[in-house]
């Protein structure tokens, strides 16, 4: 299955795990890893799977990479009907009023514009015990099997 | 023959600019060195202990050493252990990142009196920083002066009860010091009216959290830009909350003039208001947050000349811009100067091998990256349910951890 996975960053910590999870998936699909800064709105298609993977910063502020994808999102008029994405959110619950937003509003901008939403919204809190990999790679593992049923065909 | 970086400072700027470095030429051999025993700096030093999730990036930062190629000299003093110019010989590149640590100073009359601390030597007392003199006392109203992130550090971990610091890694001494301070009010000052104040708003509204503190804030004003209503909309959000004893007070557009004196001690601060009239706000002690400067450790003005020129000298983080700018902004600006780096050596051929790393050997007591492990994995050993990590305060214990296998356990 072609892969593409996006991530937002403001400190690098969801790059490191995009990256985790590229490295975990890559033996068996076609993977890239893209910063949302790089990734132009146009370029979704309906044949990929998106993992998308977003910090959240400040008061609970989409990252520094994922601002101008939004902003773009938020401006025009882009159908991403046909898209099916994933997403998994990083957060510190020590922030809980706005724990995890970065990925709420993003995975809500997504689906707005017509992008289909797989599974549920995953999240990492950066004060809890688990590590982020071994939350998000389970979950990159049930969103690739969620796309291929979804997809019709396997790998 | 593959490039040698030196980077002097293993901060988040250092770890940052390795990171780009390695990232975009994983052959380049890159050193970290720094003048502590342990790597991280302001994450370890300078970050609160109860923000644990911001030192969550120092995940990223073992990565360097261990998958990047990295390598950690730690306990080497540039400067004294060995020389500017035997780093430069030693090195293909040479790159300053060793921040800014000094607390600014007020720069009005008795300013230096017996009461005035700085809040980076707090702070660095309050982490378990080796060079970190005794915690002071503060007596019963500290006013602390300074509208950033770090005022607001020091004031949350003041106010904070002693089931509100559980999951920190605050030291027994720290805690104890803090269950201790017998703090009835805070005094939070700025000079500027709140709305250009530097405050965070996330910050200023987490210590609407605060179980301990009843909080007010005095004459927060108007805002005409976005940023100053979110920041006012923080004040107001937290303004009234809490109804405990010990009280936090922010206080705007108090210019300081003087650190009023009584036989030696500090008893207020003499300002000037936005009405123009000097008044003294009473406090037992001034803590001065209103920014950083180098410590002098380093010519800085030299590096950054050379920095400036052609020589492979480069500067980073604070201690070539200056002391702004959060975590994640000295990412940004590492990736910038890593590309930098990278145009200037581009075609240039490393010549012959350079002793990098070697110029370290000797009888003196290097740390390195697994050294640091050992260091850790005891601090990690002694966390228990309040606390995440117990850290080693002392250089000569760090080294003994760092330098001596630990006893394999039955």
């Amino acid at each position: 299955m072609k892969i593409v996975i996006l991530y937002g960053t403001e400190t690098g910590n969801a790059e490191m795990l995009a990256e985790d999870i590229g490295d975990a998936l890559d033996a068996d699909h076609e993977v890239t890893c893209t910063n949302l800064s790089d990734f132009p709105v146009g370029e979704f298609d309906a044949e990929t799977l998106y993992l998308v993977v977003c910090s959240t910063y400040g008061d609970g502020e989409l990252p520094a990479s994922a601002q101008p994808f939004a902003e773009v999102l938020k401006a025009g008029a882009t159908s991403l009907a046909g898209v099916h994405f994933a997403i998994f959110g990083l957060g510190d619950s020590e922030y809980e009023e706005t724990f995890n937003f970065g990925s709420k509003r993003l995975a809500e901008l997504l689906t707005q514009h017509g992008a289909v939403q797989l599974g549920e919204r995953a999240t990492h809190d950066a004060s809890g015990v688990d590590l982020a990999e071994d939350l998000a790679l389970p979950w990159a593992t049930e969103a690739v099997a969620l796309a291929e049923s979804r997809f019709g065909k396997a790998a | 023959m593959t490039h040698k970086i030196a980077i002097v400072g293993a901060g988040p700027s250092g770890c940052y600019l390795a990171q780009a470095l390695l990232k975009a030429r994983a052959d380049l051999g890159v050193d970290l060195i720094d003048v502590l025993p342990v790597p991280y700096g302001l994450v370890r030093y300078g970050v609160a202990a109860d923000h644990q999730g911001s030192k969550a990036v120092t995940r990223q930062f073992a990565r360097i050493f261990e998958r990047q190629g990295a390598r950690f000299f730690g306990n080497v003093h540039v400067g004294r252990d060995v020389t500017r110019d035997e780093l430069r010989s030693a090195y293909d590149v040479v790159v300053f990142a060793t921040g800014l640590a000094a607390d600014r100073r007020l720069g009005i009359a008795n300013d230096a009196a017996p009461g005035v601390v700085g809040a980076g030597a707090i702070t660095r007392a309050l982490n378990g920083h080796p060079d970190a003199g005794p915690l002071p006392d503060l007596g019963a109203r500290p006013l602390i002066v300074g509208n950033g992130n770090v005022a607001v550090d020091i004031v949350r971990l003041l106010g904070k009860l002693p089931d509100e610091l559980t999951g920190s890694d605050l030291g027994p001494e720290q805690t104890r010091w803090l269950a201790e301070s017998g703090i009835e009010a805070i005094t939070v000052l700025g000079r500027s009216p709140a709305a250009q104040a530097k405050f965070d708003p996330v910050m200023i509204k987490e210590l609407g959290k605060l179980a301990g503190v009843a909080i007010t804030v005095d004459n927060a004003g108007t805002a005409d830009d976005e940023h100053g209503q979110k920041l006012l909309d923080a004040l107001a959000a937290i303004d009234g909350d809490g109804t405990a004893a010990r009280t936090i007070r922010f206080v705007f557009s108090h210019v300081p003039l003087a650190v009023e004196t009584q036989g030696g001690r500090v008893t207020g601060l003499r300002c000037r208001t936005v009405q123009g009239d000097e008044i003294v706000v009473g406090c037992t002690s001034i803590v001065t947050a209103i920014g950083f400067e180098d410590i002098g450790d380093l010519p800085r003005a030299d590096i950054l000349a050379q920095a400036d020129s052609a020589a492979p000298v480069y500067a980073a983080g604070w201690f070539r811009r200056g002391p702004r700018g959060t975590i994640p902004d000295n990412r940004a600006d590492a990736q910038v100067l890593a590309a930098d780096i990278l145009a200037d050596l581009d075609g240039v051929s490393a010549g012959p091998e350079r002793p990098g790393g070697t110029l370290f050997e000797g009888p003196r007591d290097v740390v390195d990256y697994p050294g640091w492990l050992r260091i850790e994995r005891r601090e990690l050993a002694g966390a228990d349910a309040a606390r995440c990590r117990v850290k080693i305060c002392d250089r000569a214990a760090m080294i003994e951890a760092a330098c001596h296998a630990e006893e394999t356990s039955s």
